[in-house]
């Protein structure tokens, strides 16, 4: 091998003198500040919810998450349309569209929350995360942190444009204030919708490095026990044949036996939930989700038609769930090691 | 030998499909389905009546289309998230087989873990053969035709063919479906229920379409979409290291 | 007719030119694709082997486009750099399915032969999950061999492999291009690369920066002044008669000699000896300080 030139500035050693001597060529330690923990999950945070739609990455990544936003604005740009000319508001605060809402976040969630935690387990950064001041716990909570507030763009923003379209198009200051207070319990619904989705999908979703099984088994589990709930609900409910006294239209041809302006009997057949009915909500999160809405005082027409007693039930299952999907988070990031 | 199913691309096709835990993923809709109808039929609810939901909305909508979902963007997009898809590739193979032999595979996969489950639960809410088992069968069978084929071109033509299929599935089949009538057409759903109902005559099923208009579009479908597939595949590119 | 050629050839994305405008002609033996990462080999190699297709020229591989053509897979193999194999095989079970998609006659011995020429036979039968990253590439090469092709196309292929193994893949790549075929391998690492090829082919963002046997390369850049250390019994003495002549260019005396620079290689070296026996100098060392490869490509960089 030839001898090297020998780096800038410095003489090459000369033979008989100790081998080996560092040169200063130049480079300098970081002696500047660093910051702390804090600053590392925040900034973990910011980068997981640009992440969540595609910011910071090219142009495909984009295409999910704002088609769903997309969709999602479209019943309060429907609806003020309507009420521009003339027809009433078609669309509430609570549920805003119940299934819309329920596909668009399926879509969403099954799509971004692999983007937030399994590309790096499949890139094995885990390990280089965790050797900086950040505890073990503090990965998941900024990528729960994140993808919760992903979740709540995509369900207040739309609710936010609903309200700003209704209150355009009224006159007086107490109807705003009515349409305020409408609009409060819609955004704590759209809260409750948030942690809990947020929290499934993502301990779902780090279950696998490969995004496309998380998102097949997120979709799955949503889309899955969704058309159950709303299945055993319809098939679980009774019909109840009443017997009422009716006044025909005028003009109508008169059954026989029956004088004019006189009523007739007519059997009128309704759906009546039985108790059956009241409990299957609980498969779905969503329907479960909608039960404690109404539990909590919600009024608007849902899903699940009526409580009942159980909206306790409907209460706990929530709780569960979310316990659940943390837990499972907590214990898959702790052993990060091997990650 | 053009254009043929080749059983050494179905063999490696077939092994990593069940070489991993996704497997479970596969079987796990029909299993639900099945035991959903077990108990309903020993429940015997008293609402609306249940064959045509379960077997129909939650049969087709979610069974057929997710299990078909899962197994089709995975017979090839696997290979290509993971780029052993070269291997396969850089040997004079035909493009059109490689294709064909993964639609095959997946659609017969599709079936047993569909159109099988569909025809037991047929069977089970008849309480033995009847028009209705094997309309579903063949409805399935149909759906799973046609299903593997739009799957197999999204594997081609997109990394997150998964999340387009979701996108079709949710938004085009089940919202667009039942609110926009001419999106009937382009429903691969619909084909199955538009086949199985003419064979069950059950109006439960709420089959959208007659059965030559679910037949012909089916067909063309199929046939589009594997031809894109192919030339697509013979166009694939491998980025260089400095993009 | 040459095993590969490239007229023209430019790849760009958008408005990223990868490869500009480069005309080449990669024949029988062993031939080097070197550059900096980022330069460009990996696209020139996927466009040679087809898997990319020029935005401008023309890329023929014994005399056929090789873009849209599975056919060319006959008589070309490829061992790509990714690190992606079908994990859930077993080394011998990779090869031979590839043998098989080429339907050859005998996949099975093809198998055997080729597996021992990389000298995987005790690891064959073991799923590739287990392997290391050496023995990946080992079987990668396996199964780009099993169809005998006549040119073999290598990215990066000593990646991951320890100095034995690197010896062993030099070797064989050595003894495959005495056979005749056409080997085109890219590196960034140098010393494999000077210890191998016959020609090198350098890429230097995008475009094709030299070709040819590297030392001519270096002599061909006569504008550069070659770098000489001397070591005599009179290095200052030496030095300040070299310092006369036309073709030195500077001299420096170091602790380890006397550093000469000369703009004319030729005249210095026919000059040399005659100096020092004028002046009755012993000459005791003569070394060229910059005809190695790194030196070269180095000056190519900043040029």
């Amino acid at each position: 091998m030839s001898v090297s030139r020998g780096s800038t500035g410095a003489p090459p050693v000369p033979a008989g003198a100790e081998p080996g001597v560092i040169h200063d060529i130049g480079y300098r330690r970081y002696t500047g500040r660093r910051l702390g923990r804090a600053q590392i999950i925040r900034a973990l945070y910011w980068h997981s919810l640009r992440s969540a739609y595609g910011l910071g990455r090219g142009a495909k990544a984009k295409i999910v998450p704002v088609l769903a936003f997309a969709i999602m604005c479209l019943p309060a740009i429907v609806n003020a349309v309507s009420m521009s000319q003339g027809g009433g508001r078609i669309v509430d605060y609570d549920t805003y569209t119940n299934q819309l809402r329920v596909v668009v976040m399926i879509i969403f969630i099954a799509a971004q929350a692999p983007e937030l935690v399994s590309r790096d387990l499949r890139s094995h950064v885990l390990p280089l995360y965790f050797c900086r001041p950040l505890r073990r716990l503090d990965y998941p909570v900024a990528k729960l942190a994140a993808f919760i507030t992903a979740c709540l763009v995509i369900i207040e923003i739309p609710l936010l444009l609903l309200y700003l379209g209704t209150v355009a198009q009224v006159h007086s200051g107490s109807a705003v204030w009515d349409q305020t207070r409408a609009l409060i319990p819609g955004l704590l619904v759209g809260l409750m919708w948030s942690v809990l989705l947020a929290a499934i999908g993502l301990a779902l979703a780090s279950l696998t490095g490969r995004r496309a099984y998380a998102t097949g088994s997120i979709a799955i589990y949503f889309f899955l026990t969704w058309i159950l709930a709303g299945i055993l609900i319809a098939v679980t409910q009774r019909n109840v044949v009443r017997t009422v006294n009716v006044k025909p239209p005028p003009g109508a041809p008169l059954p026989p036996g029956v004088p004019a302006g006189g009523t007739v009997q007519a059997h009128v057949v309704t759906q009546v939930p039985t108790t059956a009915t009241h409990l299957v909500g609980l498969v779905s999160p969503f329907t479960t989700l909608d039960g404690v809405r109404q539990w909590l005082g919600g009024t608007s027409v849902g899903p699940v038609p009526g409580v009942a007693g159980y909206g306790a039930l409907y209460g706990a299952m929530l709780l569960v769930l979310l316990a659940v999907s943390l837990a499972g988070l907590a214990a898959r990031y702790r052993k990060a090691g091997s990650l | 030998m053009d254009g043929a199913f080749n059983r050494v691309v179905a063999s490696i096709t077939l092994r990593a499909a069940f070489g991993r835990k996704r497997a479970l993923l596969f079987a796990l809709p029909a299993v639900i389905l099945i035991l959903l109808t077990l108990i309903l039929k020993e429940a015997r609810p008293p609402g609306a009546p249940w064959p045509g939901r379960v077997l129909g909305d939650f049969g087709f909508s979610v069974v057929l289309s997710l299990t078909a979902l899962i197994i089709g963007t995975s017979v090839l997009g696997a290979e290509i998230d993971e780029g052993s898809i070269v291997h396969l590739l850089a040997t004079p193979v035909r493009r059109s087989s490689v294709i064909v032999t993964k639609f095959v595979i997946g659609a017969v996969l599709t079936m047993v873990f569909v159109a099988v489950p569909e025809l037991i639960a047929g069977l089970i809410v008849s309480g033995g053969v009847s028009k209705l088992a094997i309309g579903l069968f063949v409805g399935a069978l149909a759906g799973s035709v046609v299903y593997n084929a739009v799957f197999v071109m999204l594997s081609v033509l997109t990394t997150r063919a998964i999340a387009v299929g979701l996108l079709y599935v949710l938004v085009w089949e089940v919202v667009l479906g039942n609110f926009v009538g001419g999106a009937k057409l382009l429903s691969v759903q619909q084909y199955g229920l538009g086949v199985a109902n003419s064979i069950a005559h059950y109006s439960a099923l709420n089959a959208g379409l007659g059965l030559s208009t679910a037949l012909i579009m089916g067909v063309i479908v199929t046939v589009v979409t594997l031809v894109l597939a192919t030339r697509r595949l013979s166009e694939f590119s491998l980025k260089g290291d400095a993009v | 007719m040459s095993a590969i050629e490239l007229r023209g050839v430019s790849r760009w994305y958008g408005n990223v030119v990868a490869v500009n405008d480069v005309t080449m002609t990669i024949g029988p033996g062993v031939t080097g694709l070197l550059g900096p990462n980022g330069a460009g080999k990996s696209t020139v190699l996927h466009l040679i082997a087809g898997f990319l297709a020029p935005s401008r020229g023309e890329l023929t591989v014994g005399g056929v486009p090789s873009w849209r053509n599975p056919d060319i897979y006959r008589t070309v193999g490829l061992v790509p750099e990714r690190d992606s194999v079908y994990a859930f095989l077993t080394g011998a079970e990779f090869v031979s399915t590839t043998a098989k998609l080429h339907r050859l006659a005998d996949p099975a011995g093809a198998t055997r032969r080729a597996i021992a020429i990389v000298d995987m036979a005790d690891a064959q039968d073991r799923r590739i999950s287990t392997y290391s990253k050496g023995m990946r590439q080992r079987i990668k090469v396996a199964a780009a061999l099993v169809h005998d092709p006549q040119v073999l196309l290598l990215d990066e292929p000593f990646n991951g492999m320890d100095p034995r193994q690197r010896l062993h893949m030099m070797d064989l790549l050595t003894r495959l291009g005495a056979e005749g075929r056409t080997i085109l391998l890219s590196s960034h690492i140098l010393e494999e690369v000077e210890q191998l090829a016959d020609t090198i082919q350098v890429i230097v963002s995008g475009r094709l920066a030299a070709s040819g046997d590297f030392r001519a390369i270096r002599r061909l850049m006569t504008s550069r002044p070659h770098v000489f250390l001397v070591r005599s019994s009179d290095d200052r003495g030496l030095g300040s008669a070299l310092i006369g002549r036309q073709a030195v260019t500077g001299v420096e005396l170091t602790g380890g000699g006397l550093q000469v620079r000369a703009c004319d290689f030729g005249a210095f070296s026919r000059e040399l000896a005659g100096l020092a026996r004028d002046k009755d100098i012993r000459l005791r060392e003569l070394l060229p300080e910059d005809e190695d490869l790194e030196s070269v490509f180095a000056y190519l960089l900043e040029s």
